[in-house]
């Protein structure tokens, strides 16, 4: 009897501290779990992804942003008018332009040689904190020549991704989607490159008077460029009507 | 109650030590698959990877079934697992046969499910995520220790 007793009270007494053991094991991998998916969720989510302009010295000097502000041209580079259009990845406004503007200027006025199209980054971090970052990561497509397909799949899918705190997954199945390394891509959007391009492009925005986006401009015949009162591919034909003439703009019907 | 009663005189007294192991990896396993959930969910950024080529298998249409991410099958996947092996090692539970089979039945599924996905990565996606192949692991690790309650099963039934 006292022997089974005594039995039983070692086996518990075993039963316990292995037990114990076992808590202290699963503690720890609690807290090393918890730690390791904290850290990757908290402040070292984008690494060192630059999500806000940067500042750049000089830049009031016309010259240098000049050089430094470029924006990206499709179409022929000697195309006699030029549709320029400042915009935001995260800016619905600027989707719905991209979305049906931009397909029939592509169609009747850049593949008839008449114009090219440019477009400049114009991320409204005021109000869409992670349009630096989308601005920054078309420029990352730009790097694998796929700039335009993979600027039309991110306003295509606006509206999956613009109100997210971190649109980072979105914009890598965007560069899949499109073919992009997304390995090369996605250390580029990790980075802080092109933040100073996309922040130069901003200023010469402002420069040019863009208050909201999209902003578009028309600009051939030496004349300063005219901007496109309603972003319509209405108005911007009536735009390159007033700047080269009526015979011009006749040739998109 | 025939589970209570296996336990009845203290007989089943000391835990089982192959559930402690089971609850340890699928602890685990359950950060290994939120880590990823997080990232599906945007939340993390970029995938920190070593080695393998996580972001391509992230965005391929396999990480998902319908609307549903493949890595929060393996995370509720991992916190069932837990909570029965957890469950399984308090005093009253140790010899519960309904436990030993979820385990064993649960983890064998697991098992399949993320060899089919091991598959894909090896020969559709041609591509590894390192995390993938760390949960394929882990689970495959959980259905060996889970192999104890296909003995007790059989012993409680004859």
């Amino acid at each position: 009897m006292s022997r089974s007793e005594e039995r039983r009270k070692a086996r518990e007494s075993t039963g316990g501290s292995d037990m114990t053991k076992f808590y202290i094991t699963l503690g720890v991998v609690a807290v090393l779990g918890v730690g390791a998916v904290a850290y990757s969720v908290g402040g070292a989510a984008l690494g060192a992804a630059a999500m806000e302009p940067v500042e750049i010295e000089g830049l009031e000097d016309m010259n240098l942003l000049a050089e430094m502000a470029q924006g990206v041209t499709k179409g022929d580079p000697d195309a006699p008018i030029t549709i320029v259009e400042f915009g935001d990845y995260a800016c619905p406004g600027c989707g719905g332009f991209a979305m049906s503007v931009k397909p029939q200027v592509e169609l009747m006025l850049v593949e008839t040689g008449q114009a090219k199209f440019v477009f400049y980054d114009f991320p409204l971090t005021g109000i869409h904190p992670t349009s630096f970052l989308a601005a920054r990561s078309a420029r990352c497509a730009e790097d694998q020549d796929k700039f335009w397909e993979y600027h039309d799949a991110v306003f295509r899918n606006q509206a999956s991704w613009r109100l997210e705190q971190s649109p980072m997954a979105h914009f890598l199945n965007f560069a899949a989607d499109v073919g992009l390394d997304v390995d090369d891509f996605e250390a580029c959007v990790k980075s802080d490159r092109h933040a100073e391009l996309v922040s130069a492009n901003m200023r010469l925005g402002y420069e040019l008077g863009v208050s909201g986006t999209p902003a578009v401009m028309v600009q051939g015949n030496n004349k300063p460029p005219f901007l496109v009162p309603n972003n319509s591919f209405a108005g911007i034909q009536a735009a390159i009507e007033q700047i080269m003439g009526p015979a011009e703009a006749g040739g998109a019907n | 109650m025939s589970d209570e009663a296996h336990n009845m005189g203290g007989t089943a007294a000391a835990p089982p030590m192959n559930r402690m192991v089971v609850a340890v990896l699928a602890m685990g396993g359950f950060f290994v698959a939120l880590y990823l959930f997080a990232h599906n969910l945007g939340l993390t950024g970029p995938i920190v990877c070593g080695v393998g080529d996580c972001a391509t298998v992230q965005a391929s249409q396999y990480a998902k079934i319908g609307p549903i991410p493949v890595s929060l099958i393996g995370l509720l996947g991992y916190v069932v697992l837990l909570l029965l092996s957890f469950v399984g090692l308090q005093p009253n539970h140790r010899g519960s046969k309904l436990i030993g089979g979820l385990l064993l039945f649960g983890s064998l599924g697991g098992s399949l499910f993320s060899a089919y996905l091991t598959y894909l990565e090896a020969f559709v996606i041609e591509a590894w995520c390192q995390y993938c192949v760390i949960s394929a692991i882990l689970i495959t690790l959980i259905f060996l220790a889970s192999i104890p309650e296909a003995m007790r099963l059989r012993e409680g039934s004859s």
